[in-house]
């Protein structure tokens, strides 16, 4: 069973009090179809990169999957449980960390606000303090667990959102740009947190939707490209970019300085030839560098089509 | 069944965050306990001016200061369980909290019993503090049950808050203070004898504004609760308030849980929780 399944998802966000508005010939907007039509699943223990543009329907597809958005037609269920009808059972399966700095009490401590929440998961006072105090050691919160959030700088507000994803050791987690605010360091360590999850027993599986492409590219194992509310493509990083240009340029760098470029298609045996003949010439390679296209030129060619 | 075994822990987790944040902000605790006094003290030297006057068919209105300190103290605690859970929910929605307390697995009532928690327990104090007050400094007497005066004090509580779940309601779908409100806080004050007998509304507007003051539950939770602390009468009879206070929960209750479920619904559907 996978741990996500998304079934002919539509979202359109209504226009509130439509007939209403009508009535008075007051102009309305017109309904917004933020979602059309999406299908894919994740598995258990899978990264699962959602990248798109600002407004491209990665927001909506995530509060739907975390039941704080209902779908005009279609359907999620988390570890086969429907994000509408079963949505309590869904909100035990799954966790949120969104960049939002107002989803958190600021005039409270980062530990307070932990506690309340960890109380209404369910969590008695012994195990809340004990899980508080792991996850401010593994997301190096220690040091301001007696801080008001409104004293916390933008990085550690969005380390205690992901702290508090975590709180319930949820087996989903839906992770909007965790990396967003935070400095090179401690961006690293968080992906380094992020592989672990994936990774360790019983695994955790995770929505990513993030911006830093590179970011994607290197933690998931599989990525879809959403645009105006459709899924455009899913693939591993490596075969959305091949889907994009067969070929790669390639830039060896001999002993002496001197550079060879030249461009190569994907599997042929042009690498392999051209180092040979350098060998056979006696020259010394000292680096080989290519350059691919990126999931940047994947996502601007769907965007452009 | 779960989600009730958890009502305690949730309840408590609401009440610790609110008494938190009340007491970030440490003075208005004593500068409303300064306010409470003054009120009392007022009211005791404005009840000095009737002394004597009191018309007898007005029982209740023997001690003026001791029924206008109950009508204070039980208005206090109505008006919380109206406009408490709305403003809660308002309040959660401005500061952007409402969706990461949507997020845990706890159902809505119990969302309505754990968001209303403090402000029951806050104004429990001070609606308490009223009749301290006037106990203590002003030598107020109140006799009777007690018991059976917290009985109507909890149903009229419980009544008021199913038409506070509605303000809720409309709180939720039109990011707006509600009318319920307006209507209920000068309607109690005005037709429900908080500051004078209700018999007299009827005496000079004649029956139909008179009758107003029967179809607010206020007006039966405070008849119900003078008769008891300022007459001293017994369980037997005050059926007549009591039983109109159990129809009108009977009836408000269901009614006002199935629209703010809906009202939480229309909220997901056009994916308003956060905006105000």
């Amino acid at each position: 069973m996978s741990a996500i399944s998304i079934r002919n998802l539509s979202k359109t966000y209504p226009v509130p009090f439509r007939r209403l508005r009508a009535f008075f010939r007051r102009a309305g907007k017109d309904p917004v179809e933020a979602l059309r039509d999406v299908s894919f699943d994740v598995e258990t223990g899978e990264i699962f990169g959602l990248i798109g543009r600002n407004g491209a329907g990665k927001t909506t597809l995530t509060k739907i999957v975390a039941t704080l958005v209902q779908p005009t037609t279609g359907n999620v269920s988390v570890h086969g449980h429907d994000s509408v009808a079963d949505d309590e059972h869904v909100r035990r399966q799954v966790g949120l960390a969104t960049a939002e700095e107002r989803s958190f009490y600021w005039r409270l401590t980062s530990e307070q606000n932990l506690m309340f929440f960890a109380r209404l998961h369910g969590l008695s006072d012994r195990a809340a303090k004990q899980r508080i105090k792991d996850l401010f050691a593994r997301l190096e919160l220690d040091e301001v667990a007696r801080r008001r959030f409104g004293e916390l700088s933008t990085g550690n507000k969005q380390r205690l959102a992901v702290a508090r994803a975590m709180l319930a050791s949820p087996p989903v987690l839906l992770l909007d740009e965790p990396t967003r605010s935070l400095d090179p360091l401690a961006a690293a360590s968080m992906r380094e947190l992020i592989r672990s999850l994936a990774t360790q027993d019983p695994p955790v599986t995770i929505l990513l939707t993030s911006h830093n492409l590179a970011e994607v590219e290197t933690l998931c194992a599989r990525v879809a490209i959403i645009s105006r509310g459709s899924i455009r493509a899913i693939d591993t990083p490596r075969n959305l970019r091949d889907l994009t240009s067969e070929s790669e340029v390639v830039h060896i760098t001999l002993a002496n300085s001197e550079k060879i470029s030249f461009t190569r298609q994907h599997n042929d045996e042009l690498l392999d030839q051209k180092i040979r003949e350098l060998q056979s010439a006696g020259k010394t390679i000292v680096d080989v560098e290519t350059e691919r296209a990126t999931l940047l030129d994947v996502l601007e060619k769907y965007e452009e089509s | 069944m779960k989600s009730l075994k958890l009502l305690p822990r949730r309840i408590f987790a609401f009440l610790a965050r609110d008494f938190r944040l009340y007491v970030s902000y440490r003075m208005q605790f004593f500068l409303r306990i300064l306010s409470v006094l003054t009120v009392v003290t007022t009211l005791f030297f404005i009840s000095k001016i009737f002394a004597g006057f009191t018309d007898p068919q007005f029982s209740q209105w023997r001690d003026p200061l001791g029924a206008w300190l109950t009508g204070l103290a039980v208005l206090n605690y109505f008006m919380t369980g109206f406009s408490s859970l709305a403003n809660s929910i308002r309040q959660e929605q401005m500061q952007g909290t409402l969706e990461s307390v949507l997020l845990t697995p706890i159902n809505l009532p119990t969302i309505i019993v754990a968001s209303s928690a403090w402000d029951f327990l806050e104004t429990t104090f001070f609606s308490f503090l009223y009749l301290f007050f006037g106990r203590v400094f002003f030598g107020v007497q109140f006799r009777g049950s007690f018991l059976l005066a917290l009985l109507f004090l909890l149903l009229t509580t419980v009544v008021l808050a199913c038409l506070g779940i509605l303000s809720a309601s409309f709180a939720m779908v039109f990011k707006r203070g509600d009318p319920f409100g307006i209507f209920l806080g000068a309607g109690s004050a005005l037709f429900s004898g908080v500051f004078f007998p209700t018999q007299l509304l009827r005496n000079y507007a004649g029956p139909t504004l008179g009758n107003i003051s029967l179809l607010l539950p206020p007006t039966h939770g405070l008849q119900g609760i003078r008769q008891v602390l300022i007459e001293g009468h017994t369980l037997s009879q005050v059926t007549q308030p009591l039983f109109t206070l159990l129809a009108f929960l009977v009836i408000l209750l269901p009614f006002s849980l199935w629209v703010f479920s809906r009202a939480v619904r229309r909220a997901k559907r056009e994916g308003s929780l956060i905006q105000y």
